[in-house]
């Protein structure tokens, strides 16, 4: 039993005092210096800085709607697998020699496992009483090398996947807009023209009878692109398809408009 | 004498408030960690040989097969085309070689370059690879064709799982 | 009206005492920006909540729209966010806030590590702070296969692939993510209820342990 006062009155038979304390804020002039009330005071400023971080934040999601790559295929090995920013750094240690394969151990559990064993240990581990961080050179030390680290893993990591994005023609990655259409299922009784089994190098990425795989189908392609678009895709390339694959123009003409006329 | 008393009782009670207390703990996690461990303990459905004919319809060159694999996740099931370039070894084992290019995933065909003969070559980035799927060097691939692992049966040859391809890359 | 409904409730409950303590707590200088600008690094731990804040809602107003459903999630989240009203704004406040939070979260960590106010007595609280911070990364890292797009899918395969490669227990903690042999239907279901329940359970677990610290260890003093 908590002890209490045996003068102690309480509202009925419960435990809650009978003795009121008036709500009342306390003077501004209680607070010593320059110290205030939480509420509504110091409240307010917080407040008013979220209110800003908000405007911005709001403004921010306005004018960046999040990015939708195209329905997972898990056939599409042409996309470039990259987690969230915010582990790239692991990511890209493990790209390390000294840090993948047989040294994955490292990679994996020594250098993350230490580091951020150390963060939550830091209590522990930096016992002294000093608090600043000029009197603490080790502490700060080995914070600022792990910052550091982490910006530069995070920054290679990010440039490494732009350069490979960029060199096999800007598909997959975080950033592609979401595709003007589904890819359309593939309907298995379709069969091809003697024209589109004449192009091997089509049928590799497209399938024999266009029913995609790395790159999507087109049974349905005509409904979307007329025999000009056709035509300057097979001759450019898109995405990740290289460009001039037939070189014949009277060929791609024949093709185009056979693809075009699949509604 | 008393006093030891009191608190033995004391201790008991607390022993007894534990053990009912596991009790009440274990007796409600038990069948929920079954249950989400579940997929840990089923073990592999060993991935399922398919037959794509018998051994001996394959010689020395490479021959494509299409077979369909039934694939089971959870309760989605489906079914999946995949193909493979089957050769007959020198000392007659076979070789099932998966057509996904290493690069970047493109289907490679044999023999289809006329400037690269008897080679596997891949349309999307000229990547091309030997006859045992071995890639070839200062082309963009940087491994050899995945092979598929093979089994022979009551005369008729099998493709199970996705390997490596041991092979290392030659230069063409 | 109002004077007299918190009349009748603190006659029953005693709430003054709480509320004047929490409302009458001295904020000291060094931590007000309105004194010293530089004190806006104080800001972020709030900042961290505030966001949390919108991602537990903006996260509890997707779940009507969404379906985690390897047929159905892509087209459910492409619903929401095309044809819905707001769904974009919607969905993109949990899609940045979910980045934002990890970057409020870096600061405040850095204030507190710079600061030296992890030391005693506040021992505990740095540690319930840093299990947060991994609880964080755990929300990130299964939100981010919901919308089973390309970018999602492929990001959790790398990420399984991570965790195998951990000794002994990698294979197993894999498959138990996975829910299977494959990255599939399965997997969704899993990482939905990770990121809808089990996580946020430990998250309000240590926000609340996280503040009740604070409230009675007080503000770490001036440098």
């Amino acid at each position: 039993m908590a002890k209490q006062d045996k003068d102690a009155t309480f509202v009925g038979d419960s435990r809650v005092s009978a003795k009121r304390i008036p709500n009342i804020s306390p003077s501004y002039s209680d607070f010593p210096g320059k110290t205030e009330p939480f509420w509504p005071n110091f409240l307010l400023k917080e407040w008013m800085v979220a209110a800003v971080c908000l405007v911005g934040f709001l403004i921010l999601t306005v004018s960046h709607p999040s990015p939708l790559t195209d329905k997972a295929n898990p056939n599409d090995t042409s996309f470039l697998p990259l987690p969230d920013w915010y582990f790239l750094f692991l990511y890209q240690l493990l790209k390390y020699p000294w840090a993948a394969g047989d040294w994955v151990v490292i990679g994996i559990i020594g250098i993350p496992g230490i580091a951020f064993g150390a963060l939550m240990l830091a209590p522990w581990l930096d016992t002294g009483k000093e608090r600043r961080p000029s009197k603490r050179p080790v502490a700060t030390g080995l914070m600022l090398t792990a910052l550091v680290a982490i910006f530069y893993l995070t920054w290679t990591a990010n440039d490494q996947a732009n350069h490979l994005k960029h060199k096999s023609g800007g598909e997959g990655g975080g950033g592609t807009p979401p595709a003007a259409a589904a890819p359309a299922p593939a309907d298995s009784s379709f069969k091809a023209d003697a024209v589109w089994k004449a192009q091997a190098s089509c049928m590799g990425c497209h399938g024999g009878n266009m029913e995609g795989g790395m790159g999507p189908n087109l049974q349905k392609i005509g409904s979307e692109l007329d025999a000009t678009q056709i035509a300057d895709i097979i001759k450019n390339g898109k995405g990740a398809m290289p460009p001039k694959l037939i070189k014949d123009d009277a060929e791609i003409q024949k093709l185009a408009e056979y693809l075009a006329s699949l509604k | 004498m008393g006093d030891k008393r009191e608190i033995s009782r004391r201790t008991f009670l607390n022993y007894a408030l534990m053990g009912t207390g596991g009790f009440l703990a274990a007796g409600m996690i038990t069948p929920m960690l079954r249950f989400a461990v579940d997929p840990l303990l089923q073990g592999h459905a060993g991935g399922d040989m398919v037959a794509v004919g018998s051994p001996d319809d394959f010689g020395p060159d490479p021959k494509r097969v299409e077979f369909k694999v039934h694939t089971k996740d959870g309760w989605y099931e489906s079914e999946t085309t995949l193909s493979a370039w089957i050769r007959k070894l020198e000392d007659g084992t076979i070789l099932a070689l998966s057509p996904i290019c290493k690069h970047l995933g493109c289907t490679v065909d044999w023999n289809t370059s006329p400037d690269f003969p008897n080679e596997y070559f891949c349309p999307c980035h000229m990547g091309r690879y030997a006859i045992n799927g071995e890639h070839i060097l200062g082309t963009p691939p940087t491994a050899s064709l995945d092979e598929y692992e093979t089994e022979i049966k009551d005369g008729k040859l099998y493709l199970g799982a996705v390997k490596a391809n041991p092979r290392a890359g030659v230069s063409g | 009206m109002m004077q007299k409904m918190y009349d009748w409730v603190d006659e029953r409950l005693n709430i003054t005492p709480m509320w004047r303590d929490l409302a009458d707590h001295e904020v000291p200088e060094h931590v007000n920006p309105a004194h010293h600008f530089s004190a806006f690094v104080y800001c972020f731990g709030g900042l961290t909540f505030f966001i949390t804040v919108i991602q537990i809602l903006s996260g509890m107003f997707l779940t009507m729209y969404y379906v985690p459903d390897i047929i159905n999630a892509y087209e459910s989240v492409k619903y929401l966010q095309n044809e819905v009203a707001f769904g974009s704004i919607v969905r993109a406040m949990h899609h940045w806030g979910a980045s934002l939070v990890i970057v409020m979260m870096f600061l405040h960590t850095l204030r507190v590590f710079f600061t030296g106010a992890y030391k005693k007595p506040r021992e505990l609280n740095w540690v319930v702070g840093v299990l947060i911070f991994f609880v964080m990364l755990g929300l990130g890292f299964t939100g981010y296969l919901l919308p089973w797009d390309n970018t999602a899918y492929f990001a959790t395969k790398v990420g399984l692939q991570i965790a195998d490669s951990v000794p002994f227990i990698g294979p197993y903690a894999k498959m138990l993510l996975t829910g299977g042999e494959i990255v599939g239907a399965q997997t969704l279901t899993r990482f939905f209820a990770i990121h809808v329940f089990f996580l946020p359970a430990g998250l309000f677990a240590l926000l609340a342990a996280h503040f009740v610290m604070i409230r009675s260890q007080g503000i770490s003093g001036p440098l």
